[in-house]
């Protein structure tokens, strides 16, 4: 989890979300690149920011898309952020029956990588009724709502320090863009 | 005494009876090298192994943290020494600060270094500070840039496998020409053009060993060394902040510049690899 | 031939029919009538239940069947097969829950019945299933009504009957029908299209009637069914 290392917040603001990330893609201490995306949009109303290992993230990306086309080919609308944040949930807990079940098949090895994917979802959108949606959810998928903020990534624990003191309710949407914007520069360990 | 300590003329020191004076433990004994500094030692039978379980257990939350990691570099070239530095403190992957001073103005021709623990450079620079002036006072001189180096060299080796936590150049001029030393916390001392220390200085070497050569003006010099830690601020997430470059020359060090690395960055993103000259 | 083949019994005839899925068919047509209409606020869907003897304990038999919150359903054909289908329908239903903790809407469910169903006509070693389901659900996309084949066909419809007589049942309930029908006019002409050509005296204990509501379906308990006997 500490790896790669990002920093991840989604804020509730009046009628409108935001969510913000770094960039930056380490290998521990040293920077590799710093044009590496964490935040994905996955419908009109709906982003996802993934923080943890680099691989699993753009993994995970990759299959989220896939399950997301499928429901939505298959549904004819757009998925609802509180049942897509069921999805993902449901995806990294998948992963984690699928290693408890095979692990005593020597051979499954062979096929599939071991263990959960490392990484910490984020979540931020709004309903069909247009109400700000944010969640994130732990690697194994216990997820968690809110109606104000929520942070992931290395320094976490920063972002909440400046989430308390910067983030009040009902924000507009150029504040809230700020806000966030702030939170993130101002907490961020490796920009 | 029935002057006050300090009303103490000059002559009472430099004359004092070692053991009476305001300076006795810091004068080297030979039999008691641990106690020169009255410093509270832990109450084991070995302080040594018992610091060293502490620093490198496997237990990461038991482990002592202190500040750490930088890039600090220091080359001599035809116009003297060039010093440049970061300003990052990190404990952990927490910035704890982007304002350290890195460089310690030891007196008017010799500068120190800063890279490993902060409080250890700090201190133990500051005590050498306090030799080189003693030396001065004793001996109508400035004490050389070997010299010095030494003193620090054999003040940190007194307390090898304790603990301590420090990488730093000493970079000056005396009769010799410009001087650049290399003094760790094992004691290690050596003598040299071109010295990178920090968790950053690999990325610094890369762009000084590429760019580096002796004849350099002192505006290439200067460039090369805030280049060099603007790379390695880049790169190591450990090193950031401000770099600060630093010129010693035959009259004494000078304070060339402190810029913010984002700034740099602005600039340097333009022509990212082009060569410095 | 060698054992390791298994070939599908549903194969086409020269003239391009599966003669298989018409004797399937054939069994629905046999079957208890059953009808679902679809009414601007709900769906009801009915059928009879014939049993073989007097004897038989008539509360011990549910021809229809929930499948979820909202989703209801109903046979007409082989009653055994048709368990088989609704524990499928049902176990579909609540992975799609699981997954997404949302009610699986009443298409989705229609479609993964109706696949299963296809690949009864398609299979080594299986028969078609003997059933054809009214399935009934309110949900995002409003009050729906659904009728699956044993072929894997599906259907939406504003009112349909299965099952024996269901072709005098449709034309009754094609003059009946009406769009703006409200359901409790729905469970009426339901009970009344199950009556064209039912045999014997109509009780609560011969008739089953469940309606999809928003979000909701129920069985209707024979005192509730007893009622809408009462005035018709």
């Amino acid at each position: 989890m500490d790896y790669n290392g990002a920093a991840l917040v989604a804020m509730v603001g009046k009628e409108c979300v935001a969510i913000a990330s770094d960039t930056r893609l380490g290998v521990q201490f040293q920077t590799v690149s710093t044009k590496f995306q964490k935040i994905f949009q996955m419908g009109k109303r709906l982003m996802l920011g993934l923080a943890g290992l680099a691989t699993d993230v753009q993994t995970m990306k990759e299959r989220i898309d896939f399950r997301l086309k499928l429901y939505t080919l298959r549904e004819n609308r757009e998925i609802k952020p509180k049942a897509f944040m069921n999805l993902v949930s449901s995806m990294l807990y998948e992963k984690r029956l699928q290693t408890t079940f095979y692990t005593s098949f020597a051979l499954f090895l062979l096929f599939s990588r071991f263990g959960p994917y490392f990484i910490n979802p984020v979540i931020a959108g709004l309903d069909n009724e247009g109400k700000p949606f944010i969640s994130t959810a732990d690697l194994i998928g216990c997820s968690t709502e809110s109606t104000s903020f929520v942070v992931s990534g290395t320094c976490s624990e920063n972002l909440y320090g400046m989430c308390e003191s910067l983030w009040e309710p009902d924000l507009v949407p150029f504040k809230l863009f700020f806000t966030a914007g702030i939170v993130e520069v101002v907490s961020n360990v490796h920009v | 005494m029935l002057f006050s300590e300090k009303t103490r003329t000059l002559d009472s020191i430099l004359n004092a009876d070692p053991v009476d004076s305001l300076f006795s433990d810091l004068l080297p004994t030979a039999n008691n090298n641990l106690a020169r500094h009255n410093f509270e030692v832990a109450p084991v039978k070995e302080a040594t192994s018992f610091v060293k379980k502490w620093n490198n257990s496997c237990h990461e939350n038991l482990k002592i943290k202190f500040n750490h990691g930088t890039t600090t570099l220091g080359f001599i070239y035809q116009g003297g020494v060039i010093v440049a530095v970061d300003s990052r403190a990190t404990a952990g992957s927490y910035i704890a600060s982007q304002t350290v001073k890195k460089v310690i103005e030891i007196n008017p021709y010799l500068l120190g270094t800063m890279a490993g623990g902060a409080a250890d450079c700090s201190f133990w620079e500051r005590q050498l500070a306090l030799q080189c002036r003693l030396h001065e006072l004793r001996n109508k001189d400035r004490i050389s840039v070997a010299a010095a180096s030494k003193v620090l060299a054999n003040m940190v080796y007194s307390y090898k496998g304790m603990g301590l936590s420090m990488g730093t150049m000493l970079a000056g001029w005396d009769k010799r020409g410009p001087g650049l030393y290399y003094v760790d916390n094992d004691g290690t001392r050596l003598k040299g053009k071109l010295f990178s220390v920090g968790s950053g200085s690999t990325y610094a070497y890369g762009v000084l060993d590429a760019e580096y050569d002796n004849e350099l003006h002192d505006e290439a010099a200067r460039e090369l060394g805030r280049r060099a830690i603007y790379h390695a601020a880049h790169r190591d997430a450990m090193s950031g902040g401000f770099v600060s470059v630093y010129h010693v020359k035959e009259d004494g060090w000078e304070f060339v510049s402190r810029t913010d690395v984002a700034e740099l960055h602005s600039i340097y993103k333009t022509d990212q690899f082009l060569p410095v000259s | 031939m060698s054992e390791r083949y298994n070939f599908s019994l549903t194969t086409f005839s020269p003239s391009g029919k599966l003669v298989q899925i018409e004797y399937a068919l054939n069994a629905v047509q046999s079957g208890a009538t059953s009808i679902g209409i679809k009414a601007t606020n709900g769906i009801v869907i009915a059928t009879e239940k014939k049993l073989s003897s007097v004897l038989v304990d008539e509360t011990s038999v549910d021809k229809i069947s929930q499948v979820n919150e909202h989703i209801g359903v109903v046979y007409s054909g082989l009653g055994a097969d048709s368990r088989i289908l609704v524990k499928k329908a049902q176990k579909i239903a609540q992975v799609y829950y699981n997954i997404y903790k949302e009610q699986m809407p009443t298409l989705q469910n229609v479609l993964e019945v109706a696949s299963v169903m296809q690949e009864f006509t398609q299979s080594g070693g299986v028969r078609p299933y003997g059933v054809s389901l009214l399935m009934a659900g309110y949900d995002h996309q409003g009050p729906k009504l659904y009728q699956i084949d044993p072929s894997g066909s599906y259907f939406a419809w504003k009112a349909s009957a299965i099952g024996r007589n269901s072709t005098n049942a449709k034309n009754f309930l094609e003059k009946r029908y009406n769009k703006d029908m409200e359901l409790e006019d729905a469970v009426h002409t339901a009970i009344l299209a199950l009556k064209e050509g039912f045999e014997g005296e109509m009780t609560e204990n011969n008739i089953e009637v469940g309606i999809a509501v928003k979000d909701s379906f129920k069985r209707l308990l024979p005192q509730e069914i007893r009622l809408y006997l009462s005035i018709i």
